[in-house]
């Protein structure tokens, strides 16, 4: 046996995993959402239809993917400052700064978007102080808005932004910079012409991070949503759970996956592009 | 395109990083358009002292001077220091073009000045016919032209050259040194260059600065330098020194391994010295009276020359080269022989 063949054998328990525990179920997801009636007796692509064909499950398909924008675009504005702040920040200051970093990553999505109820509550954190500064005189709704939505999967999302953006911020080589400043370039046409190009391989491997986590989100979605929004993964909740309809929600989920691939697919191609600038 | 040179004057330039001190004192005096090296090895301060002209770096303490006005409040650009960095930092997502123009572009230059500028820089080393290429599809050698005319572009009074050549290999090395020297002697444009390698320094630099733990050693023309070495670290960091330690005695050195007739005069002085000597120095002798007592060790043929590791009788080991013409005669290992110094030879003395 050459040691080729022997290598290939190393990647047999994850192929094995994968194969069990993803393509498996994904292909009894795939099947299941090929039956035109409930009780799973006609196959047929009744489901499909009737998804592409309702303006409300239009509806429901187009918020998802627009929450999920939003949500990124937020993680975006806040977490490439914040990466930037990172990366020239003092070292003794650049350890808590990480800490605070991946400090949400050590706790779970749930306990994070509780803690979103919290403080946007109509008794929370957000609506005390603006009564008690007499600001407002009855608690505002802040809890089950979108924007509460996309404020809190911004947050809860915001490591996977953070730290491909410091990796790729960290890559570039810090005689550029000087070069640009020696050039006669201000620090903001070397952020614009150097330093934001060549971060962008970063800055794309984050947003499609964050971008997929944040329409697939189901626990955030829908606790600071409160069911007042409906969006693809609590629509499929609702129907494979209360509705008892498991190839309409396997639909939906079909739906949604070959929605979000498609982005990251896309993605993938402007990033491999930049990259290719980048590395050489 | 006549850049005229500027004088560059370095003032008690000091410079700490925390407690240690990277800079210490330095002082220099850059004639208009000369090729200064600055030369030691790593850690000597020398690659910061760049920085600090460059601008890139504040210095603790000292000023510098670009053709006479002092520069320490400007940024780089607006003290007239054009530097190119050691791995050349040419912008990798931007075409030559674009990378030789960036300066132009940041000072706001209009388009039609700026291509032309671009153009006439892309012809002065060289690369024209590469506008449209990515630093990435370039050869070192490429690169650094690149480097050069994207440094020249923006006019600078003053070029800083960070380690020019470390990065190329020896061929190309020796192409490139004359292309520098050729654009700087066009340009006549006043020049700094870093460099850890003493044949580059002694090859392509008007006057050498030889700086040690953050200290200038010396700061005099290439010759100077090697004949005459102001201090021990001189004499052993450029070229090859062997170095006899006893002491003076009516111009002839007392040692150890016997009495060395200096071939040239020496001002006399009290208590222990160390003599440095070139191995070209050295000369076998016939004179009893003159040369100290030794046995061959090695010899190492090289082309023209011979090397002879030689040992003398207290064991201190010096090297001699002698040439290897027609009528030399040459020894073998084994052989004893009297080594001595060449009539008029300098020889540079220190106290240990």
């Amino acid at each position: 046996m050459t040691s080729r063949t022997r290598e290939w054998q190393l990647v047999l328990p994850l192929a094995l995993f994968f194969a069990l525990f993803v393509f498996a179920p994904l292909a009894l997801l795939g099947a299941v959402s090929f039956y035109n009636d409930p009780t799973m007796t006609t196959p047929g692509v009744a489901q499909y239809v009737k998804f592409v064909t309702d303006r409300f499950n239009m509806a429901v398909l187009g918020q998802t993917l627009w929450l999920g924008l939003l949500a990124t675009v937020v993680a975006l504005v806040v977490g490439y400052p914040l990466a930037y702040i990172y990366m020239v920040a003092p070292a003794a200051l650049q350890r808590v700064l990480m800490l605070v970093i991946v400090l949400p990553l050590l706790t779970s999505a749930v306990v994070r978007t509780f803690a979103w109820v919290v403080i946007l509550g109509r008794q929370g954190i957000v609506n005390t102080a603006l009564t008690a500064l007499g600001l407002v005189d009855t608690p505002v709704r802040l809890l089950y808005t979108p924007w509460a939505v996309v404020v809190a999967l911004a947050q809860i999302q915001l490591p996977l932004m953070v730290l491909p953006v410091i990796t790729a911020l960290g890559n570039i080589d810090p005689n550029l910079r000087h070069a640009s400043h020696a050039l006669g370039a201000g620090r903001w046409r070397t952020f614009v012409e150097v330093t934001l190009p060549l971060s962008a391989p970063g800055l794309l491997a984050g947003c499609l991070l964050v971008y997929a986590g944040s329409v697939s989100a189901f626990v955030t979605q829908t606790l600071v949503g409160g069911g007042q929004l409906m969006l693809m993964p609590q629509y499929m909740y609702q129907q494979a759970i209360q509705a008892n309809n498991y190839p309409f929600a396997a639909a939906v989920a079909m739906i949604l996956l070959v929605a979000v691939l498609a982005i990251v697919v896309m993605v993938n191609l402007v990033t491999r592009r930049t990259q290719s600038l980048v590395h050489g | 395109m006549t850049t005229r040179g500027v004088a560059l004057a370095l003032d008690a330039i000091t410079h700490r990083f925390g407690h240690t001190v990277a800079v210490d004192s330095v002082s220099l005096r850059v004639e208009p358009g000369e090729i200064v090296a600055l030369l030691g090895p790593s850690g000597c301060g020398k690659t910061t002292l760049l920085r600090i002209v460059a601008g890139l770096l504040r210095q603790s303490g000292g000023h510098v001077a670009v053709g006479g006005g002092i520069v320490d409040e400007l940024p780089p650009n607006e003290r007239g220091a054009g530097i190119v960095f050691q791995n050349y930092a040419l912008f990798p997502h931007m075409t030559v073009e674009r990378n030789v123009g960036y300066g132009l572009r940041a000072r706001g230059e209009p388009r039609a000045e700026m291509a032309k500028t671009v153009a006439r820089m892309l012809g002065l080393v060289r690369m024209d016919g590469y506008a449209s290429r990515l630093p990435r599809q370039l050869s070192g050698g490429q690169q650094q032209r690149v480097a050069l005319a994207r440094t020249l572009a923006v006019s600078p009074r003053v070029l800083l050259l960070d380690e020019p050549f470390g990065a190329l290999d020896k061929n190309l090395r020796l192409d490139m040194q004359i292309e520098v020297k050729r654009l700087q002697r066009e340009l006549d444009i006043t020049t700094i260059m870093v460099t850890h390698d003493q044949e580059e320094a002694l090859s392509l630099a008007d006057r050498v600065a030889v700086m040690n733990h953050g200290r200038v050693e010396q700061f005099a023309r290439p010759d100077e330098i090697y004949d005459r070495p102001a201090s021990l670290f001189v004499a052993t960091f450029v070229g090859t020194a062997s170095l006899l330690r006893g002491k003076l005695v009516d111009g002839a050195l007392e040692c150890a391994a016997g009495r060395l007739a200096l071939g040239s005069a020496v001002t006399p002085a009290a208590g222990a010295v160390v003599v440095a000597v070139r191995p070209e120095h050295f000369r076998f002798v016939d004179d009893l009276h003159a040369g100290l007592d030794a046995t061959i060790e090695l010899v190492l043929p090289l082309g023209p020359l011979v090397i002879y590791d030689v040992v003398l009788r207290d064991g201190t080991t010096v090297k001699v080269t002698t040439s290897r013409g027609a009528g030399v005669t040459s020894h073998a290992p084994g052989d004893t022989v009297r080594v001595g110094l060449a009539a008029g030879a300098p020889v540079a003395v220190f106290a240990e």
